[in-house]
């Protein structure tokens, strides 16, 4: 008899379910993609944030502090320590490998121009956009294009085997008057034999003290300086995730860790973590976070982070009182129906019974078909504002079809109440 | 003629007398009806404010990747150091309240107790500011005119064995300089300010025999509406011998994320935008439909279609007036809470979200009362009564 009530009702009040379903979905599908998207912007921006350069800079454990004034080190290069280039591949080895987006291996020495009076200029050895064989990745490739974006060439790119070319910063270019197409004949300061003519081939522009140096491929450096194989940098770009107080923690002494904070520190993507298994990965390196790039993306994501969750909030409660006032008004509307219920002897238990079980199906078939749409609506999102998709999170799905069940429910239960406490003769002669 | 003129206002009268006893008689369904409209309008007001003040908001946000605009003495000069009063005459330049932190730096090489190092000269309070990243282990220089006291960069510090409250021996030596400072706080950047040594301005210009000048400056600038490319070459054209340019490292990542956090906060208010309105005009559809056997009944004793339709537009149509009024303010509010929330900081009023929320508002729920009434008038007055 139950059942065929139920069904009667849907079949009858078509429309009338139609409309609240329709409600639900609606609602429904903007709660699942404003909550995937809030469970994935954290990434997407951070991915975004990367166009900051480099957050972590690994250095050989030197004990000699460089003595930098202006991008120019006064120091001597004899007692400069060094990492072997074929050591590269390991930073991509790590237990977050994955998040290691770029890389790029430097190499500076300072130098003196032939033919200008002595000027000492740093000159910096890099790669541009190079492969090199990862295990597990064999598309990787490391150099400025990705680590630096914000790296503006005007001329030519160099190409990675090219020794006899060379980039100008733009502030040397404008200090010392060379335009591309221009040769400069560059020795080793101190070292006459060292020495090479070079084409300029592009002027470099970053705002940064890239502007002062000249820039060649890493391998034209090496053999200059007589140090094949050798570099003296690398500048990393990590997906990371902010910095929290466990994080603050670990940094100021890992020791005060008990083994299970020190696994959570471990398998979170700090940039203080990655940091740590980049210096495990290459024993004599010093990593150190770059914390203009770390800490200024960790505030950012933040703020979107907690942006986007208190937007998904309010719309919640607002298309869960949307559903609601929907759900009143169907039910305000079968009042005489109610009545008659009663005035046949149904309890109030069985009226119940019927009205939330109604709710409780339109709920769940509203519930997922919202999911679905809601789904297909963060990926437009995704695609339109990051142009990737935004990875779906399994947990929306029970948590949304729970939350409309539970809202179509609450929604029903208040005016299912009001009307019966009414008297059947009352509502059956339209007095509400 | 007067006949005429008597049957038009008792018409009206009539009409408006029929809609407030409406309004009194369904107060139920009345308040419903009100309540949507009034969420709809409130999600639209303050989705559409914080969306209106999100660039300004962020691009202060943003400023927590430290400098993004630089001001030094131009190539052609020749000399590395400029005075200090241009600098400050040049930073005063920068329009008040978009200025977020700014400081002079200047730049030598001194002999610590255990080797030589680079000692930068600061402005402490505008470096804060300007660096909100910098990572410090004890305290930062709160005070100008601290002669007393350094910051120094923590590869120096490891190097040279000196911890926070240490004290550590400068000497210059080309000035012959020589003074005893203690360490206030131990910085870490990941950077050149490592390996550095930090004092404030006039105490560096007097170790490094360089009194009244600087090397640099670096400015925090909140570039968010504003033309920032236009204020480098009005700096360059009053000062002579002065090179001002933004970072770009900074300032070109700044516009890129600014352009994805409004491209995202766009979508997802015309999207939250879309569907509240839409649900307010199914709960709308709803609460009319169920009067199709009042309709019948206005039809049976000789009311015409066009004025039924006029009567239930025009309740519709207090109530959203209502409802979006209520909506404005609640609205509003509930930016302020996000704002305070997010932001730490109030949303400001734009006139622009007042049509934005009146007209999807006041257009949905007017369709959403027209879709049903439009059927129910065209059907036969008996059926309806009869419930069929």
């Amino acid at each position: 008899m139950f059942f065929r009530m139920l069904r009667q009702s849907f079949v009858r009040g078509r429309r009338r379910k139609a409309l609240a379903t329709i409600t639900i979905v609606l609602a429904a599908s903007l709660i699942t993609a404003l909550m995937n998207i809030s469970i994935d912007v954290g990434d997407k921006m951070s991915k975004e944030l990367k166009s900051y350069g480099a957050n972590i800079n690994a250095v050989p454990k030197s004990e000699a502090v460089p003595l930098e004034i202006g991008g120019v080190d006064y120091n001597p290069m004899k007692d400069k320590v060094f990492i072997n280039e074929s050591d590269l591949p390991k930073i991509k080895e790590i237990f977050w490998h994955n998040n290691i987006v770029g890389l790029a291996p430097f190499l500076k020495t300072t130098v003196e121009i032939a033919g200008k009076e002595k000027k000492q200029v740093s000159l910096m050895g890099t790669d541009f956009d190079k492969q090199i064989p990862v295990a597990g990745d064999d598309e990787f490739r490391i150099g400025v294009k990705t680590v630096f974006p914000y790296w503006q060439v005007t001329g030519e790119w160099l190409d990675d085997n090219d020794a006899s070319s060379i980039l100008a910063g733009a502030g040397i270019a404008r200090e010392m008057n060379l335009k591309t197409g221009d040769a400069v004949k560059i020795k080793i300061s101190g070292e006459t034999q060292k020495e090479k003519v070079f084409t300029i081939k592009g002027i470099l522009s970053t705002g940064g003290k890239e502007e002062s140096a000249f820039i060649a491929s890493l391998l034209a450096v090496q053999k200059l300086a007589g140090l094949e194989g050798k570099i003296q940098s690398v500048s990393v770009s990590a997906l990371t995730v902010p910095e929290d107080k466990l994080s603050r923690r670990a940094r100021h002494s890992s020791e005060s860790l008990s083994s299970l904070e020190y696994d959570r520190w471990y398998c979170t993507a700090y940039v203080s973590s990655i940091s740590h298994q980049i210096e495990e990965a290459l024993p004599n390196v010093t990593a150190r976070p770059v914390w203009q790039v770390a800490a200024g993306e960790g505030a950012v994501v933040n703020k979107i982070q907690l942006l986007m969750i208190v937007v998904t909030i309010a719309a919640f409660i607002a298309s869960g009182l949307g559903i609601s006032s929907l759900m009143v008004t169907t039910i305000m509307e079968r009042s005489r129906e109610i009545g008659l219920m009663k005035a046949l002897g149904a309890a109030n238990r069985e009226v119940y019974l019927l009205f939330l079980s109604e709710s409780a199906i339109v709920g769940v078939a509203g519930g997922l078909l919202g999911c679905l749409a809601g789904a297909g609506l963060s990926q437009v999102i995704g695609l339109s504002v990051f142009g990737s998709f935004v990875s779906f999170s399994p947990i929306v799905i029970p948590v949304n079809i729970v939350i409309s069940v539970l809202i179509a429910l609450a929604g029903s239960l208040m005016p299912s109440r009001l009307i019966t406490k009414l008297y059947p003769a009352e509502v059956l002669h339209g007095r509400r | 003629m007067a006949g005429d003129k008597k049957l038009k206002v008792s018409k009206t009268k009539m009409f408006l007398r029929i809609i407030f006893k409406s309004l009194k008689v369904r107060r139920n369904r009345v308040f419903i009806t009100f309540f949507s409209i009034m969420i709809g309008a409130a999600i639209i007001t303050a989705l559409s404010s914080v969306y209106f003040d999100i660039s300004t908001k962020m691009s202060r946000e943003l400023r927590a990747y430290g400098a993004n605009f630089f001001i030094g003495p131009s190539s052609s000069s020749g000399s590395k150091a400029i005075d200090l009063p241009v600098i400050e005459d040049a930073i005063k330049m920068v329009p008040p309240g978009k200025l977020i932190g700014a400081s002079p730096y200047i730049y030598g090489v001194v002999r610590l107790d255990l080797g030589n190092a680079v000692m930068a000269g600061v402005d402490f309070a505008g470096l804060r500011r300007l660096s909100p990243y910098w990572q410090v282990e004890g305290k930062w220089i709160v005070v100008d005119f601290d002669d007393d006291s350094c910051m120094i960069g923590k590869t120096l510090a490891k190097n040279m064995e000196l911890k926070v409250g240490d004290s550590v021996n400068v000497v210059r030596t080309e000035t012959g300089f020589q003074k005893t400072l203690q360490i206030k706080g131990i910085a870490e950047t990941g950077q050149a300010e490592d390996e550095q040594i930090f004092v404030n301005l006039t105490l560096a210009g007097k170790i490094l025999g360089l009194e009244g000048k600087a090397n640099h400056a670096m400015l925090s600038i909140v570039s968010e509406g504003m033309d920032i490319d236009g204020l480098a070459s009005q700096i360059q054209s009053k000062f002579q011998g002065i090179d001002a340019k933004p970072i770009r490292k900074v300032s070109y990542s700044e516009g890129r994320i600014l352009e994805k956090i409004k491209g995202m906060m766009a979508l997802v208010a015309l999207i939250i935008l879309t569907v509240t309105t839409l649900c307010v005009m199914t709960t709308l559809i709803a609460v009319v439909s169920e009067r199709t056997r009042e309709i019948g009944l206005m039809k049976a004793i000789g009311a015409d279609n066009k004025s039924i339709v006029m009567q239930f537009l025009s309740e519709t149509l207090m109530i959203g007036l209502a409802g979006v009024a209520a909506g404005l303010i609640a609205g509003f509010i509930l930016a302020q809470v996000l704002g305070q929330a997010v932001f730490g900081s109030s949303i400001s009023f734009r006139i622009i979200v007042l049509p934005l929320t009146l007209i999807p508002s006041i257009a949905a729920s007017l369709l959403a009362a027209a879709i049903p009434v439009r059927m129910a008038v065209n059907v036969v007055p008996a059926q309806v009564l009869k419930e069929e």
